[in-house]
């Protein structure tokens, strides 16, 4: 099948640039001033452990034989070791990261629920009070710094009306989810998570749905003019399904392309949002391990991070094939 | 000679035809957010430029017996505990206080006294300046590297591709503290023209320029540029006046030059609008998190800001952060009319905070 | 090579009208002014038969078909006229209810729009000139036939419902669809029946074909596939816009044959409009010349053709080089289609400024008059009635200041 094929190329691409991402990290040790081992040793590391580190690293040894041994130790699942807190970097890494998940896909999910709605009828009704204000709605969510509207929304929410948490993630989604089974009350889980993973959602989502809107917006006004449009009204389609099944299908081809160049951004944005509510996910680990000089974890994380965005670009790609079944056939 | 060569292509590249100037008169003409646009940047461009005359006080100036004071119209309540000696008892007073607005600090002092109207207008120089630097270092790397590897394709395209891939693997955020983590934060002290000059005393001598986050936001961008042109350059090699010029036996370079990059100037130039409004954001994201090498910046004002939220002191946060809104806002306005008036048909949203 | 079969049936005869134009305008009003796309249009569409609307680009002929059903976008909109449609069901349904009806024939233009819009499909459709672009890209072309059967389907189930505002399929309705398993829109009796019509259209293996996207098929066969969409509803009227001018010669051939054996299966009437006039010849009974927007002669295919009555007709034919009668040079129009500004419009009969025969009282706007021939045979130029006198003739330079 065209499909199958389409995606394992993908696939195969994927692994090559996770390679590369993983090289890349592999040499900002050596890009570093001072020796490597000052890339992995606290600064007030003894003598000992310097020395245990430079044994570690095999910085005695040819360099592409500390790639290889970085290479054979990450396919074991071993980043290293953080000397910093004490435990192994990929454990670190690994624990930090679904709540990284939990965060980009709520704010995901809130962005696209709201975006593409308003967009289709921002575009059916243009120039209506409905397209202008979705059309400010729109300029203001790309121009909005996402931790300025996080601090305004903690401002408004949490600090004036005391409606949500100005931070932390007491709660997460596997609790709520977990609370149906056990015999913990489900609404309250529910409503605790809730109150501490809106405001930040909102916040990753804000630039999102802006964009969205944007494209779905112009987007659809594009496609509502292409004879296609006319051909279907002409056969007596119902306006519904031309707008939804026709037009927007066809709508959703680009904007789905710039989702996908887009993702770096969202990762980003999820960074700033985790720093504004001390939510404590990877980005948090990241910025905390460059500030405590843990190379290992911020190595282990940029590759998580490389790799989950990749992870992410393959699926868009076959969202995007799935759309427009002609891409498979190039 | 040299520069000879350069200047004449720059301007060739930049020659505006007569029927691109009507488009763009027309559009503006025709579009209320355009002149909007217009307006907010010309204002922010004079404000950042003539900063030392805007500003009422040296920004870094600190009075530390009036900080935290509020904005013009607005007041704040400060409720004090204190324990006092009240007939030989020792007790737990409550004294409620409210702090009034001064007129000399029109939008109110930071937790350090510092005045916020004139970091404001400081802070719009930093980040004008990093968003201008890095736009264009981006756009001196990208474009070049784009219109060869689109041009020549073959194993030259091919490479490039696949390094902007892993690039762009990177967002650009993590990659840039990453960067700045890594090497520091490199602070260029850059002596302020007007001060120098004599003009305005008590302002500070020297503005900082962050070195570092210039040279690592270009970096992180420089793949858009390299994109647009290299998508450009593909198609526009297969124009007749390309073919004709290389039948004529016209060198690569000359017909790069001469003919490629003057009609692929305009996606880029569009581009070039949206990147400078995502550099501004990402520049204000590092200074947030506390990877600037200035302190006099939005983004490190809205971080300080951050503590004294539930405290009451609202404006800390709130007034730099509008600035960077009306900031961008204007840009991305300059850039729509830019990209209504030139090639509706450019696929927009490059880059982001 | 005329049809023959038009002969046979009796000329003039009122009650086989399926359609009446009367007086239609359409104007668009755009940012550079009105314009004025169609003016005053009347013409009758006979049951059973291939009429043809003949003209230049920019003619009106388009937005005439356009007008009749319906699907006139903004910045256009119909702005008077009558539209006669005979439907003794309609007719007996608006009969008291305030709308045009005369007998069995409804002025569409008098009744809800939803009503209008409740014919596409089961009463008109329409093909248009570039079969790549009237399909979705994205939807496989048996899934969009299947559409237009499932129309026909739901309308006849259920007529009233798709009168409604959202024609009986809401925003609703698609979401739960959507969301639920096994329920589509289209039904599978439907995706049946348009491989039926695929076959129908002389498309070879319709199962498979109908599962392949339209840029897997070649121009010809696309063509075949949009007219098998168009006769899923089984129409009454079928509006042909320049069906084969996107077409290689051969494949263009095909296609006017598959047209005329499906018009003459089904008994159904043909709008054909094409710039042709070879395709003209081939294919209708009666002939509509239009310019500027204007219907300027219309009659049979012998009235057109053997008695052209207005310059412009004359013109077209004579533009035609004949082989059987060598003549020196080509008979060219001299001069260029008019702007349709209103403001640059003057009242006068358009094609004056280009026509050879131009005469003082051309300078009002002629109406329309009989022409020699049978009576359908009209012509809005005064020499339907007396013939060119070169001392009312208008100087040469006369329109110098116009246009070009």
């Amino acid at each position: 099948m065209a499909l199958g094929r389409f995606l394992l190329k993908r696939v195969l691409q994927g692994i090559l640039v996770v390679w590369g991402v993983i090289t890349v990290v592999f040499a900002l040790r050596f890009v570093t001033p001072g020796s490597p081992i000052n890339a992995i040793a606290p600064l007030d590391a003894s003598q000992e452990t310097r020395q245990a580190i430079a044994e570690e690293l095999g910085l005695d040894q040819p360099l592409y034989v500390q790639y290889a041994n970085y290479l054979f130790d990450l396919l074991r699942g071993d980043m290293g070791f953080s000397y910093i807190k004490g435990q192994e970097a990929a454990g670190l890494v690994f624990q930090k990261l679904p709540a990284t998940l939990e965060l980009a896909v709520a704010a995901t999910v809130v962005a696209i629920v709201l975006s593409i709605p308003l967009g289709v009828l921002s575009a059916t009704r243009r120039n209506e009070p409905v397209d202008y204000g979705a059309t400010l709605f729109s300029l203001g969510g790309i121009s909005t710094p996402n931790f300025w509207l996080g601090i305004m929304l903690v401002l408004v929410f949490s600090v004036q009306l005391n409606v949500f948490k100005t931070s932390g993630r007491g709660v997460g989604f596997e609790d709520v989810v977990a609370s149906v089974f056990t015999g913990d009350p489900f609404l309250d889980t529910l409503i605790t998570w809730l109150s501490f993973i809106t405001l930040p959602a909102i916040t990753l989502g804000t630039y999102f749905t802006a964009l969205i809107t944007r494209l779905t917006r112009s987007g659809m006004l594009d496609q509502l003019g292409q004879s296609y449009v006319r051909a279907a009204r002409a056969k007596g389609l119902p306006e519904t399904l031309v707008r939804y099944k026709h037009a927007l299908r066809n709508t959703l081809i680009p904007v789905i392309t710039v989702l996908g160049l887009q993702m770096g951004t969202l990762i980003g944005g999820a960074v700033i949002t985790e720093a504004v509510f001390a939510w404590p996910g990877l980005g948090t680990l990241v910025i905390q391990s460059i500030n405590l000089r843990d190379w290992p974890t911020l190595q282990g994380s940029l590759i998580v991070i490389g790799a989950g965005f990749v992870v992410v670009n393959i699926l868009v790609d076959a969202l995007y094939a799935y759309v427009n079944p002609q891409v498979v056939y190039d | 000679m040299v520069l000879d060569r350069i200047l004449a292509t720059l301007r060739n590249a930049v020659s505006i035809s007569p029927r691109v100037k009507r488009n763009l008169q027309r559009e503006f003409a025709r579009s209320a957010l355009a002149k909007l646009g217009l307006v907010l940047v010309v204002a922010i461009l004079l404000v950042a430029i003539f900063a030392p005359f805007f500003a009422p006080h040296d920004p870094t100036e600190q009075r530390l017996n009036q900080s935290q004071l509020p904005p013009l119209g607005f007041s704040k309540t400060v409720e004090t505990t204190s324990s006092e000696f009240v007939d030989g008892e020792i007790t737990l007073v409550n004294e409620t206080t409210t702090v009034a607005a001064k007129p000399e600090f029109p939008l109110g002092t930071d937790s350090l006294g510092r005045d916020m109207l004139s970091r404001v207008i400081y802070g719009a120089r930093t980040s004008l300046l990093v968003g201008i630097m890095g736009t264009l270092l981006a756009a001196l790397v990208g474009v070049p590297v784009g219109l060869l590897a689109g041009y020549h394709r073959g194993k030259v395209d091919d490479t490039l591709m696949r390094i902007a891939d892993v690039s762009l693997a990177f967002p650009s955020l993590v990659l840039a503290i990453a960067l700045i983590g890594l090497w520091g934060r490199a602070a260029v002290p850059v002596p302020d023209p007007f001060v120098a000059a004599g003009f305005a005393g008590e302002m500070p001598a020297t503005f900082v320029l962050p070195g570092t986050v210039i040279i690592v936001v270009g970096l992180v961008n420089w793949v858009w540029f390299a994109r647009v042109a290299r998508g450009e350059a593909l198609s526009l090699r297969e124009e007749e006046y390309v073919k004709a010029a290389r039948a004529l036996g016209a060198r690569n370079n000359r017909i790069i030059t001469r003919h490629v990059l003057p009609n692929a100037i305009t996606p880029i130039l569009v581009l070039g609008t949206i990147q400078i409004a995502a550099i501004i954001l990402l520049e204000s994201a590092l200074s947030f998190l506390g990877f600037s090498g200035t302190t006099l910046s939005w983004g490190f004002d809205i971080a300080q800001g951050r503590d004294y939220i539930t405290s009451g002191q609202w404006w800390i946060s709130t007034v730099p952060g509008l600035a960077i809104v009306l900031a961008v806002v204007g840009i991305n306005l300059l850039g729509d009319w830019l990209r209504d008036a030139l090639d509706p048909g450019i696929e927009g949203e490059g880059g982001g905070p | 090579m005329s049809r023959e079969s038009a002969a046979g049936r009796a000329a003039g005869d009122a009650e086989t009208d399926l359609l009446r134009v009367r007086d239609l305008s359409t104007r668009f009003f755009t940012e550079d002014g009105q314009v004025n796309a169609v003016e005053s249009v009347d013409f009758d569409v006979r049951e059973n038969e291939i009429l043809g609307i003949v003209g230049e680009s920019g003619s009106g002929k388009s937005v005439t078909a356009l007008s009749i059903i319906d699907l006139v976008d903004s910045p256009g909109r119909v702005t008077s006229g009558e539209v006669w449609y005979r439907s003794p069901d309609l007719a007996e349904e608006f009969r008291d209810r305030g709308a045009g009806v005369e007998g069995d024939l409804v002025d569409l233009r008098t009744v809800p729009e939803g009503v209008r819009r409740s014919l596409r499909g089961p009463a008109f459709s329409m093909i248009f000139q570039d079969p790549m672009s009237s399909f979705n890209p994205s939807i496989t072309v048996g899934e969009q036939i299947a559409e237009a059967v499932e129309v026909q389907r739901r309308a006849r189930a259920n007529p009233r419902s798709t009168r409604s505002r959202t024609q009986g399929y809401g925003l609703g309705k698609y979401l739960l669809d959507g969301l639920l398993p096994g329920r589509d829109y289209v039904d599978e009796a439907s995706q049946a029946r348009a491989v039926e019509l695929l076959e129908q259209v002389g498309i070879p293996d319709p199962a498979e074909r109908a599962e392949e996207y339209p840029h897997q098929f070649s121009g010809g066969m696309l063509q075949r596939a949009m007219i098998a969409q168009a006769l899923a509803g089984e129409p009454d009227l079928l509006v042909a816009d320049e069906p084969t001018t996107a077409l290689d010669v051969t494949i263009q051939a095909q296609i006017l044959e598959l047209l005329r054996e499906i018009q003459a299966e089904r008994g159904m009437s043909v709008v054909m409009i094409t710039h042709d006039l070879g395709v003209i010849a081939r294919m209708c009974d009666r002939v509509c010349v239009m310019y500027a927007g204007e219907v300027v002669e219309r009659g049979t295919l012998a009235d057109v053709f053997e008695r052209p009555t207005h310059p412009y007709t004359q013109g077209l034919l004579g533009s035609i080089p004949d082989l059987q009668d060598p003549r020196p040079r080509l008979q060219p129009i001299e001069g260029n289609v008019p702007s349709l500004l209103d403001a640059e419009m003057g009242d006068r009969c358009y094609f004056a400024d280009r026509c050879p025969k131009a005469m003082r009282d051309c300078l009002e706007k002629p109406p329309e008059l009989d022409a020699e021939g049978s009576p359908e045979h009209r012509a809005k130029c005064v020499l339907a009635e007396r013939p060119y006198d070169p001392d009312e003739a208008l100087s040469p330079g006369h329109f110098g200041g116009e246009g070009e």
